[in-house]
């Protein structure tokens, strides 16, 4: 009994933590609606997202949430570390929480928050000209700090070999830019800054299904139908049609201890592009993600088994970046490295994943690595 | 067991919590990772952004002066007159052998008077002071035609080259006496004052220790021998002064209207009200706001000094005893050299931003420039005053153009 209150207040904890829920960050998150978040949890992210489609964690699929039998909850923490340019940019975000319970025999809720649109940069200038009457030299920083956050309440039926899910989805959250000029050459200029809240709100839904026709072979398919998302600042309103995204896969054990796992996404983001453009954007464009994975369970300590997971992931991101040729695409790739453990008596689980990679548009290139932990909690 | 899971769980959260530093500035690349926004710049010249002035003179009155001014120059006169306390203790117990005795003051072997040097013009030497006997109680009200009377061969007690390496903060004696005579009449008290010569117009000051009488002021030491039998035994008696002030030719009198006066001794202050557009009033985007002021003539002081003038806000508008905005960082100063003519340029962007704030919000639009360090420097200086022709103060305001962020 000690044991589960003791993993109840590492779980409270972590859930009370006052840093904003956010998922790694990237300079590319200037753009467009921001940085595009998966959803994808800890476990999930050592396989590479590869069975993000049937996790119960993710947020991919609603059906998935069927696999919890038991009330459970989990967080994950995420710390970034990222190289653009010159710089070394560090970050530390909780990206992801959850709550599951059974609401009857066959039927498991759940509510989860994850970061959607990440909205965390900062920009740095420095710049020197005549632009009044003397010559100076000033150096402006800009700074974004929020996001939106997807608040989903999905619920899950479980059949004999199948499971049916759906979610509503409550888009919610502000991005509070701030930019503060310094005139560094020039102690009579004073300092300027000025700053601007956007507040995001959206709905959406998802279905989803998870299906094992075979006894080693599970098959998951969701898609998520959203409506408009509206960004509200003090001078400017702009409703931005949210895509329709569809994901797909599947997970098979060809032997013991060994899984296998792929998971395939598209959405089609291109029609946010008209008001994204409207609005002085590059735009956006569809995107696919792949995703595939390995788990060995064969390492044991003790009594303990350790999992080992492999995995890959590749994905296009939606939004455009400006270049003087026209606009670049991005996309991210990563390979990745997790395992996991279990502790208090079996009644908590920690997960942490390790993800190496690049995002690249056209000659700008993001290198990153990013460490998540995850805590799963059964009381 | 379950003790060893819950650390092990704790401590996957520490780490999470350890990881908690941030640095997410990037280097901008442009255009695919730059703001969309652009700070502008934008300049705007007011050129009637006063609606009244005046300036009065009498903060700080000379004897509050920090310093006690003796002058030959041409355009200021001046001599300083101390007064210095009573001599009381005339009785002191000295310790002989192991016996403790009583001693009387039996004759005085010298007086001499410790001045600090507060400023001098280096470059004029053989530079001398003369001490002159005043009436123990002469009248406080004193001018300089008044009082130079006293300043006779028959009252000078003593010449004292000032050495051309002295400088500020140095102490130089001044001997007066070696058995000095006082009248009954005069009941201890002695005064004095104190002239210069020097082969050319120049100006010394000495530290008058004021507002409150420190050790930097001249203090009176009577050096003693004991009456006999203990006329072997010396002791030294100091005295503070008890008033201390110096009179000048010509006299400032108060400043001439469409005259912003600021500076001297006693010291003036200028006010002015100022008539803002709403962009010059604004708590973020203002960067910079320079009162252009035109000096009347060259600004006055001792030779190759300088002084500053700050410019604070006005909270409460009465008049010459108008309340100050007290917190220092509200306010624009500027450094003014003597002898410095022509166009100033004083920058109160911090006093616009704060008639921006819920604070400054209800104050008047109203400024107070005085001296600073005030009645602690000479100097002086006369500008234009608002409708006075093409040499009237102007603003300049440079300010932010509104900053575009965008949604989404």
């Amino acid at each position: 009994m000690r044991t589960v209150a003791g993993a109840l207040l590492v779980a409270a904890a972590a859930a009370a933590w006052p840093a904003p829920a956010r998922a790694q960050d990237s300079v590319f998150g200037i753009r467009g609606l921001g940085f595009l978040d998966t959803g994808v949890s800890p476990r999930s992210a050592g396989l590479g997202g590869g069975d993000a489609i049937l996790d119960g964690e993710s947020t991919v699929n609603p059906a998935a949430i069927a696999s919890w039998t038991e009330t459970t909850g989990w967080a994950a923490g995420s710390a970034s570390s990222r190289s653009f340019e010159d710089a070394s940019l560090r970050s530390t975000r909780f990206p992801l929480f959850g709550l599951t319970a059974q609401a009857g025999p066959r039927l498991v809720v759940a509510v989860t928050a994850s970061d959607y649109l990440d909205r965390n940069w900062s920009v740095a200038q420095t710049d020197s000209g005549t632009p009044v009457d003397s010559t100076l030299v000033v150096s402006d920083l800009t700074r974004s700090l929020g996001g939106v956050t997807d608040v989903r309440f999905a619920a899950a039926y479980r059949l004999t070999g199948l499971a049916l899910g759906a979610g509503l989805h409550v888009l919610t959250g502000s991005a509070e830019t701030t930019v503060l000029r310094q005139f560094t050459s020039d102690s009579a200029f004073l300092p300027f800054s000025d700053q601007s809240i956007t507040s995001y709100r959206g709905v959406a839904a998802s279905f989803g299904a998870v299906a094992s026709p075979l006894p080693q072979f599970v098959l998951g398919a969701s898609v998520r139908v959203s409506g408009r998302m509206r960004a509200e600042a003090p001078d400017t309103t702009t409703n931005v049609p949210m895509p329709v995204e569809v994901h797909a896969g599947a997970s098979v054990q060809p032997m013991a201890g060994l899984g296998l796992d792929a998971t395939v996404g598209w959405a089609n983001w291109s029609r946010s592009s008209a008001a994204l453009v409207a609005a002085g954007q590059a735009g956006a464009r569809d995107a696919w993600s792949v995703a595939v994975g390995a788990g060995l369970s064969v390492l044991r300590l003790g009594r303990r088994a350790i999992p080992l997971r492999f995995g890959y992931e590749w994905r296009q991101l939606p939004f455009l970046i400006p270049d003087t040729s026209g606009a670049l695409a991005l996309s991210e790739h990563a390979v990745t490295f997790g395992f996991g453990f279990t502790a208090a008596g079996g009644r908590a689980t920690v997960d942490v994943a390790e993800q190496w990679g690049a995002r690249v548009a056209g000659p700008l290139r993001e290198t990153f690595a990013t460490t998540q932990v995850g805590l799963t909690v059964r009381p | 067991m379950a003790r060893t899971s819950v650390w092990r769980s704790a401590a996957a959260a520490a780490v999470l919590a350890l990881g908690c530093t941030e640095n997410i500035a990037a280097p901008a690349s442009c255009p695919g990772l730059c703001p969309s926004g652009n700070v502008v710049l934008a300049d705007t010249l007011l050129t009637a952004p006063i609606t009244s002035d005046t300036s009065v003179r009498g903060y700080v009155l000379v004897r509050e002066a920090g310093y006690l001014l003796t002058s030959t120059m041409d355009s200021l006169k001046a001599v300083t007159l101390i007064q210095f306390s009573r001599l009381l203790d005339t009785v002191w117990y000295p310790t002989i052998g192991t016996q403790t005795d009583t001693a009387y003051i039996g004759h005085t072997d010298s007086v001499v008077v410790f001045i600090h040097v507060d400023q001098r013009d280096t470059s004029v030497h053989n530079l001398k002071l003369l001490v002159y006997r005043l009436p123990a109680n002469f009248d406080t009200g004193a001018t300089y035609a008044s009082i130079a009377p006293y300043f006779t061969d028959s009252t000078l007690m003593d010449t004292v080259a000032v050495p051309d390496t002295l400088q500020a903060g140095d102490t130089l004696s001044l001997h007066i006496a070696n058995n000095l005579t006082i009248p009954p009449a005069d009941t201890n008290v002695i005064s004095i004052g104190i002239a210069m010569t020097a082969p050319s117009p120049s100006a010394f000051s000495m530290q008058s220790g004021a507002p409150l009488t420190s050790t930097t002021a001249p203090f009176l030491y009577y050096y003693v021998h004991a009456k006999a039998p203990l006329d072997t035994v010396t002791k030294e008696f100091s005295v503070e002064p008890f008033f201390s002030t110096f009179v000048m030719s010509p006299a400032p009198g108060p400043p001439p209207s469409g005259v912003l006066t600021i500076g001297g001794i006693p010291t003036a202050r200028a006010t002015m009200y100022l008539s803002l557009p709403e962009v010059a009033v604004d708590s973020t985007h203002i960067v910079r706001a320079t009162l252009l002021l035109n000096t009347l003539h060259p600004a006055s002081g001792f030779a190759s000094d300088s002084f500053y003038i700050i410019a604070q806000p006005v909270v409460r508008d009465y008049g010459p005893k108008s309340v100050l905005y007290p917190d220092s960082s509200v306010s624009g100063d500027v450094v003014l050299h003597e002898g410095q003519s022509g166009q100033v340029s004083l920058d109160i962007a911090p006093i616009l931003r704060f008639w921006g704030t819920t604070v400054g919000d209800s104050t008047p639009r109203l400024i107070m420039l005085r001296a600073y360090p005030e009645g602690s420097v000479l100097g002086s200086v006369d500008f234009q005053g608002a409708g006075t022709g093409p040499g009237s103060p102007q603003l300049k305001v440079t300010y932010v153009k509104p900053y575009h962020f965008g949604a989404p």
